[in-house]
Parts: C-alpha cells; sequence; structure tokens
C-alpha cells in the first residue's frame, strides 16, 4: 500500500513537470472542445492529434490524448444538457433529464451535478487504476503465447460486444482489419507480404493515415451531407455551483454511477456509452418514484455522467496492464504507444514507471483542470457552438492533411488516407461500424506472432490453446460473450439500448 | 420498401461482395508467400488463413443478402465525397512540387465545394488564415522538413 503512495508521487513528479501539465492541460481543452462540438467526438479527434504527439515524448503524448479521452466525457454533457444534443454519445441519456433540467431553469444545478460528478468518478476511477494495475500486470506476465493468444481472441470480441447491429458483420471487420494488419514485413522471415510491390508498404499500412481515413475524413463526409444544423442557445446560465439540496439528492446516483462506470471500463466490451446507459437504467430502477425521470430527475444527470468518465479512466487498465485494448479509442493509443516504440502490455508498469504513473497523477490534475475548466467558464465553451461546419470543416481537413504527411513527411500516406476515407465512408453506407476492424488491425500483428510461437512450442498441436487453464478459461469467456450477443433476447436489448 | 426488389440490393450483398473482393485481391498476391505447415509456418500460412475465413464471411453475406431482404444501403452523397478526397489528392500533389501554401490554398479551394453551405468569401479568409498559421506553427516550430513555397 505504502508502495502504491510512493509510486504515485513519483508519478505526481512526473505529471507536474510543466511541460506534462502544459500538455496535460491541451488534452483536457481540446477533449472539452470536442466534446461540446457534435459532429466530432473522440476517436476522429485523437486520430487527428495523433500526428502531433509525434514530437512529444510518450509521456506528454499518452497524458494529452488521455486528457481528450476523459474531457470529451465532461464537454459531452454542456450541449447535452443546455441544447438537447450529446456532444458524444456517451451523454446522449444525460440529454433526457439534463436538457428537462435546463428547461425547469435548472442548467446550472444539472451542468455542476455532471462536473462534479465526473470529477467524483474520475478520482475513484484513477485509484482504481493504481491499486489494480500492478497486480494485474504481475498476474499477465506469467502468461505465455498460448494465453496470450486467447486474450487477444478475447480483446476482440469485446470489439463485437462494442460494435452496432450485426454481430456477424462486426467479425468479418476484424477479419479484415487482421488481414490489413498482415501487410508488410513478415516479422520471422522479414520478407514482403501483400505490399503489391510499393517500398511504402514494406513497414505495413501507416496507422495514422488508416484511423484517420476511417474515421475522421469519413466522418467529415458524411457530416456534409445535409443541412448543418444552427443550434442557438437561449438558455441564461448564471453563476454555477449547486445548492447542498442538490448535492445530496445526487450523492447516491454519484456513487453507483461511479461503480458502474468503473466495472464497465475494466471488462472487455464495456466502455463508457455502455456504461452510462447501464447507469440511466439503474438509477431508474433503484428511484422511489421512477416517474421523475425524463422530467428532469438530477439522478439522470449524475449517475450517467459520473459513470462514463469513471469507464473512460478505468478502461485504461487492460490497456496498460495486459495491452488490449477494450474500445476504438484504446485501439487508437496502443497505436500512439506504438508509434513511439512503446508495446503496450504487462511490462509496461515496470519498465516504463513513468509512464503509467506520470499517466495516472495527470489524470487527477486533468480531471480538476476539467472542473474548473468547464464550470466557470462554460459560457466560452457554448458560444463555440457558434462556429459553423462550413469554416470548421475546412480547418479540419487542412490539419488532416498535414498531419498524415508529417508521419513520413510522404505524399503516398495522404494518398492512402484518400484510400481509407473512401473505405470508411462505404463502410458507414453499409452499416458496418469500422471500429473492430481498427481492432483487428491493431492487434493483428500480436495475434499472429502468438500463434504462430504456441504452434511452434506445441509442435504444431492447436489443442495447446484448450490444454492451459488460462488460455482455456478467456476462451471460454470469449465464447460465453460471442454466444450471449447471438442469443435473441440479449440482440433485442442491445438493439433497443443502441437505438435510445 | 418491402419489394423483392430489395433482393441483392441490401447492406448485407454489398458488404458480402466488398469482402470477396478484398479477400481475392489479398489471396492473389498471398499466392507467391510461402505457406508452410503447421510446424514450421511460413509468412503466407496467417495471412492465408485469414483471408479464406474473409473470403468465406464475404460470401455467406453476399449469398445472404441475394437472397433474404436486408436493410437498404445508405444513399450516397457524391459531391462531399468526390470533392473532400480530390482535396486531399490534390494536397499530397502538391506538397512537395509546389510548396505547402499552395498545397494548402488548393486543398482549401476544392474543399470549398464539398458543402453546399460555404461562402467563398469566408473560404478564402479560412485558407489565407490556415495557410498562414501552418507555416508558423508546422514549418516553424514543429520544423517540418517542408518548403513553403515552390
Amino acid at each position: 500500500m505504502t508502495d502504491v503512495f510512493a509510486l504515485l508521487g513519483h508519478g505526481f513528479a512526473v505529471a507536474a513537470t510543466p511541460i506534462n501539465l502544459f500538455f496535460c492541460l491541451v488534452g483536457a481543452i481540446c477533449g472539452t472542445l470536442i466534446g461540446v462540438l457534435p459532429g466530432l467526438g473522440p476517436v476522429a479527434t485523437i486520430s487527428l492529434l495523433l500526428p502531433a504527439t509525434y514530437a512529444l515524448s510518450p509521456v506528454s503524448a499518452i497524458i494529452m490524448l488521455a486528457g481528450i479521452y476523459y474531457g470529451a466525457q465532461y464537454g459531452g454533457s454542456t450541449t447535452a444538457i443546455l441544447v438537447n444534443i450529446p456532444g458524444e454519445s456517451t451523454s446522449v441519456v444525460t440529454a433526457i433529464d439534463g436538457y428537462k433540467m435546463a428547461q425547469q431553469g435548472r442548467a446550472s444545478e444539472a451542468l455542476a451535478i455532471a462536473a462534479i460528478g465526473s470529477f467524483i468518478a474520475g478520482c475513484i476511477g484513477t485509484v482504481v487504476i493504481a491499486l489494480l494495475g500492478p497486480p494485474l500486470a504481475l498476474m499477465t506476465q506469467q502468461f505465455a503465447s498460448p494465453d496470450y493468444f486467447s486474450l487477444m481472441v478475447l480483446g476482440l470480441v469485446s470489439a463485437v460486444v462494442l460494435a452496432n447491429g450485426s454481430a456477424f458483420r462486426a467479425i468479418a471487420m476484424i477479419f479484415l482489419g487482421l488481414l490489413l494488419g498482415m501487410v508488410g514485413m513478415d516479422l520471422n522471415t522479414g520478407e514482403a507480404r501483400m505490399t503489391f510491390g510499393l517500398v511504402e508498404l514494406s513497414d505495413g499500412i501507416n496507422f495514422v493515415a488508416l484511423v484517420m481515413g476511417l474515421f475522421g475524413v469519413a466522418e467529415v463526409i458524411s457530416n456534409l451531407e445535409g443541412a448543418s444544423v444552427r443550434i442557438v442557445n437561449k438558455m441564461r446560465i448564471g453563476t454555477i455551483w449547486p445548492s447542498f439540496r442538490a448535492l445530496r439528492g445526487a450523492w447516491g446516483a454519484v456513487l453507483r454511477g461511479t461503480a458502474l462506470g468503473t466495472l464497465f471500463g475494466i471488462l472487455p466490451g464495456g466502455g463508457a456509452t455502455i456504461a452510462s446507459f447501464s447507469a440511466y437504467a439503474l438509477e431508474k430502477r433503484v428511484a422511489r418514484d421512477r416517474s421523475r425521470f425524463g422530467n428532469g430527475a438530477i439522478e439522470g444527470v449524475a449517475g450517467p455522467e459520473s459513470a462514463n468518465n469513471a469507464a473512460a479512466q478505468t478502461s485504461f487498465v487492460p490497456l496498460l496492464t495486459m495491452g488490449i485494448p477494450t474500445s476504438a479509442t484504446m485501439a487508437l493509443m496502443v497505436g500512439a504507444l506504438t508509434l513511439h516504440g512503446i508495446a503496450p502490455g504487462p511490462m509496461i508498469i515496470s519498465r516504463q514507471p513513468d509512464l503509467f504513473w506520470g499517466l495516472i497523477a495527470s489524470m487527477f490534475l486533468g480531471n480538476a483542470m476539467l472542473v474548473i475548466i468547464n464550470l466557470p467558464m462554460i459560457g466560452i465553451w457554448v458560444r463555440l457552438l457558434a462556429v459553423p461546419y462550413r469554416l470548421l470543416y475546412l480547418a479540419i481537413v487542412v490539419i488532416c492533411a498535414i498531419g498524415v504527411y508529417s508521419v513520413n513527411n510522404s505524399s503516398f500516406d495522404v494518398y492512402m488516407t484518400v484510400g481509407f476515407s473512401a473505405l470508411g465512408y462505404i463502410l458507414r453506407k453499409l452499416d458496418a461500424e469500422p471500429a473492430p476492424l481498427l481492432m483487428g488491425f491493431v492487434l493483428g500483428p500480436t495475434v499472429e506472432e502468438n500463434f504462430r510461437r504456441s504452434l511452434i512450442t506445441s509442435h504444431g498441436d492447436p489443442m495447446i490453446f484448450l490444454q492451459r487453464p488460462i488460455s482455456l478459461a478467456l476462451l471460454l469467456v470469449s465464447a460465453a460473450l460471442l454466444i450471449s450477443i447471438m442469443m435473441p433476447a440479449v440482440r433485442q436489448r442491445r438493439v433497443e439500448v443502441f437505438q435510445e | 420498401m418491402r419489394s423483392p426488389a430489395r433482393r441483392g440490393h441490401n447492406t448485407d450483398f454489398y458488404s458480402g461482395l466488398l469482402l470477396v473482393a478484398v479477400a481475392t485481391v489479398a489471396l492473389l498476391y498471398i499466392r507467391t508467400l510461402s505457406v508452410g505447415t503447421v510446424l514450421e509456418m511460413g509468412p503466407g500460412y496467417f495471412p492465408l488463413g485469414l483471408a479464406l475465413v474473409l473470403l468465406g464471411m464475404g460470401l455467406c453475406l453476399a449469398i445472404k443478402g441475394l437472397f433474404a431482404e436486408g436493410s437498404p444501403i445508405g444513399s450516397f452523397h457524391l459531391r462531399p465525397l468526390i470533392c473532400i478526397l480530390l482535396s486531399f489528392t490534390a494536397f499530397g500533389v502538391l506538397v512537395e512540387r509546389a510548396g505547402l501554401i499552395i498545397a494548402i490554398l488548393a486543398q482549401v479551394a476544392i474543399a470549398h465545394f464539398a458543402s453546399v453551405e460555404t461562402r467563398w468569401r469566408q473560404s478564402l479568409v479560412s485558407g489565407v488564415l490556415l495557410a498562414a498559421a501552418s507555416a508558423v506553427i508546422f514549418v516553424w516550430l514543429l520544423k517540418i522538413p517542408v518548403d513553403l513555397l515552390p
């Protein structure tokens, strides 16, 4: 226990250096900004800013990117409450009661509880990472390659659970991603694979080009399809500090949301969006008077907002301790770490203590910054909504192009972005989500490596995956998850949740 | 929308087709790699397996789409699609030949036509501001090795 505190102290020393504080703040501000602006999600933004982190140290880079992710959870609630437009999918349920509260003239109360709930949840979630991270990493270090392979399978299955729509198609997208991940040099023989004879592809498909095309640019193109929505905010927001009465009413909801979010963030197939939906459902279930929900119940804001932020923090646990991303955002973090030459996995905590403890400490600082950014300065963010998309998208495409180009100073990467943007747009039209593809792409090389190594140790016997208890357990969990989402009852609920 | 015409014209069919196409191209290139055996896997072993699974899943989807009704594909908006993709291509072509500033101006000029709501005066100002800001941030501060002008 004292150990954790000593290490945390070290983390604070890392995070509190002026440069890391600065990038933590930049991340928090960027996150709030994109959280407020509808039509620009954390996945797109992090992919946009990936090249910019190239010049930074890995610690500053990951601190900033993490700040964007949890910052977006704060910002997303602002527009959900004030104008009934959730800036992020994680704030969809917040809009239900949050907007009602705003209409009743309780906007400041809703905004305050969202920020304070998020802050409490963020801090508790961070403590959970600090406590859970080291033992989990130690456990994962005992894993042999078959166990790793099965762990990756579990990670990929979680991508299916997260995907909206048909599970079969999500699995197909994973395989497409895995296949794309194979492009480039074979690790064992150095032979070029599926490079179409292009030298530029010998290092594999450029990660930044892939994510920017699939998520960033494809999103811009779909946003340009229809007329943009003009958002007019007529709400007057006074000083934003909640009354004690309001705080007392929401106290339980904040803690329940935090607990739920912490759990969902760690579990494969969880994530911030599902956490917020579940928290809303839970609040409705435990409430004495259910009719208040939908009519401005403060618990309906406090629960989901705490849950999404807790999940945003704890979803770093599987990434930093086991090397498996549990969502598209975390897959981006894998890419960011890999760009800096760090392999995500159980060795991070022991080999890169600065990174792990620095990130954790920065989350405390970042959450504190976000309360300040969001509460007294809320007027500025709301005014930003007035920036028309017709100006915004021009800036986005230019930053995108320079960003992709600057990674390798190569025009080829820009052309590759064009290709992936087209693919991303087509996939959207075909109701196939690109997130599972990204997970497959990121995990592809590790999956292959561990698969090959396992079969070499077992002399070609595939039963090795079932003979090792850890591997067997992981595969059973994966199978159970897959079967459960294929079951008609669960399927129906999934559809409902995504359509709500 | 319940007419049989929906058969063969739904998301299942086309995503299946897309997967089959990708898998086929991949298989053509995997052909030249040595596959090896389970004991001694070559560079082609894993990709071959993946491509075959993808081919199988693609065929299943396509056949399902042919014989069952599915959800219709979303309508394509060619104007934003083509303009945005072209704007990136122009940037890629021009950045090394004509310098960053011209590349950005060209990109903004083409991207301008992606939306019906843009006004040329605003786009012009944004283009100039973006070019100036990029020159300062990316070339002077971040020192990306790229020429500003031809």
